[in-house]
């Protein structure tokens, strides 16, 4: 479990998250939504220490993070594996590389103990025959799931995806999503989602967070959304009228 | 400036730390190798033979004078590249080929998130990606030092060969002709030095580079002014406490 304790961030005068407090479930898939420039990203950057807040703590399964040591929170990283938005591959090495590079900074494996991990990993992300293709040869889609390959080629404890599905069509969008939910059942990580796209919410979302102006204003699991009263929260969610329908239908 | 010089220190500290295991360690030093150093010498090697045969010509037409020993175009040869030439206007032409190279492949890595990629993975970025690049430079950069020397005096020599300016027997002669062996050690000091600036400055550009591929571009820029500015500052305070 993952708990965030009031914590503010400022960027220079700009108050970003406020007094924010969160908890992120084990072994579930965690959303963190919200409207662009509510403080998503930069939740998600400070629980994984890119981001220092200036005020609060945080909690990987009751170990503090924010003020740790470095070298315990190079070690809690570990436990960490991270998909970016934009994939974030290195686009000096090839597909093989990049998933092997993990493994090669923190594993005692054999080369050919490593090459049959990064193999496992890339036919679990359902990826064949491109481990010599570099990430300007792969489509978007790829990237990401290249991306995933590598997050979880350490096993690791915690998975943080930021807008795994931006930029993707809503076909390729729904694989990925299908993705993180199985390896986060089939693993037992603690995943937590940032994103806007309602989608990927209703189909994966176990426990959603919704933050409004750096604030964390409404906790609950996606069918309780349907029944909210936070005003915000459904301005947000049922904008279009899609969901509109949806919600009349549900209630 | 001062902001500015504390961050750069800050990120020197930084960069010294240790990264990652010495095979990985090693083996990005032996691809820096070859990105900063070998993909130069094409560049280096261009540059000094025209300049040593240019420099040549231009001081044969000068020295007219009856007085003035015609060995005297050999030693000017050698040591205008010895001293200057060969560090100083090497390192300003590498400035512009590596500094901005630098500048944007990390700049770029920053945009992309590849740095923060890094960091997530527990690795310490400033010394995983620029410590092997400043190591490289400073392997590399005297040995292109020495070789601009060379193929600069080979470029004066083929004007000898081809022209009637100046004889073979007067250009070697001056080659020989009171030759002070330290002008070749305080050549690879300074390149050492400009070798740890040019590094340095560049990825401290590009390190700290936010936005998208506008920012890349103007911290790569920043990198080449500010690395030029350094290295004829550098030049100067080396050249008076060495040779004066």
């Amino acid at each position: 479990m993952i708990e965030v304790r009031n914590i503010d961030k400022y960027f220079g005068e700009h108050h970003v998250l406020k007094d924010l407090s969160a908890s992120f479930e084990a072994s579930k898939i965690n959303m963190i939504i919200g409207k662009s420039g509510s403080g998503k990203t930069v939740l998600l950057k400070s629980i994984i220490g890119l981001h220092t807040p200036e005020n609060g703590e945080i909690f990987f399964d009751n170990r503090e993070f924010i003020h740790a040591k470095l070298s315990f929170k190079r070690e809690i990283r570990k436990e960490i594996g991270m998909v970016f938005q934009g994939g974030a591959l290195f686009t000096s090495s090839n597909v093989e590389e990049n998933v092997m590079f993990p493994l090669d900074l923190f594993s005692k494996m054999t080369k050919a103990e490593k090459l049959n991990r990064v193999n496992f990993c890339l036919e679990r992300v359902n990826i064949k025959d491109a481990n010599k293709l570099y990430p300007a040869e792969l489509s978007g889609g790829m990237q990401k799931r290249v991306a995933i390959a590598r997050a979880i080629a350490l096993n690791p404890k915690y998975l943080f995806c930021d807008e795994p599905n931006s930029g993707l069509d809503p076909q390729t969008a729904i694989l990925i999503d299908q993705l993180i939910k199985e390896i986060t059942t089939e693993y037992g990580i603690t995943t937590i989602i940032n994103t806007h796209d309602m989608n990927s919410v209703m189909e994966i979302g176990d426990n959603i967070n919704f933050i409004f102006e750096g604030r964390n204003i409404w906790q609950g699991n996606r069918q309780e959304i349907f029944n909210s009263d936070c005003e915000e929260l459904n301005d947000f969610v049922f904008a279009s009228e899609l969901y509109k329908k949806i919600r009349e239908k549900v209630r | 400036m001062l902001t500015a010089l504390g961050k750069y220190v800050v990120f020197i500290i930084s960069v010294f730390k240790k990264s990652v295991n010495f095979k990985i360690f090693f083996k990005r030093i032996v691809e820096e190798i070859e990105q900063i150093g070998i993909d130069s010498i094409g560049i280096v090697s261009i540059v000094s033979v025209f300049m040593g045969a240019v420099l040549t010509l231009q001081v044969a037409i000068n020295f007219v004078s009856p007085i003035i020993p015609r060995y005297l175009i050999g030693l000017t040869a050698r040591d205008t590249f010895i001293l200057e030439f060969s560090s100083t206007v090497v390192c300003l032409i590498l400035a512009g080929k590596v500094g901005s190279n630098i500048a944007s492949e990390i700049g770029t890595m920053r945009i992309t998130e590849q740095i923060d990629a890094l960091e997530i993975m527990g690795v310490n970025s400033a010394s995983y990606l620029i410590l092997p690049k400043i190591i490289a430079a400073l392997l590399t950069f005297p040995l292109l030092s020495l070789l601009s020397t060379i193929l600069g005096i080979v470029g004066g020599f083929l004007i000898a060969l081809t022209t009637d300016v100046v004889t073979v027997y007067d250009y070697i002669h001056g080659l020989h002709f009171a030759f002070v062996p330290f002008y070749v050690t305080y050549s690879i000091i300074k390149m050492c030095v400009f070798s740890f600036i040019i590094t340095s400055i560049s990825a401290f550009f590009g390190y700290y580079t936010y936005g998208g591929a506008l920012e890349v571009g103007k911290s790569s820029t920043k990198a080449v002014v500010y690395s030029i500015i350094f290295v004829l500052v550098f030049n100067l305070i080396l050249t008076r406490l060495l040779l004066t």
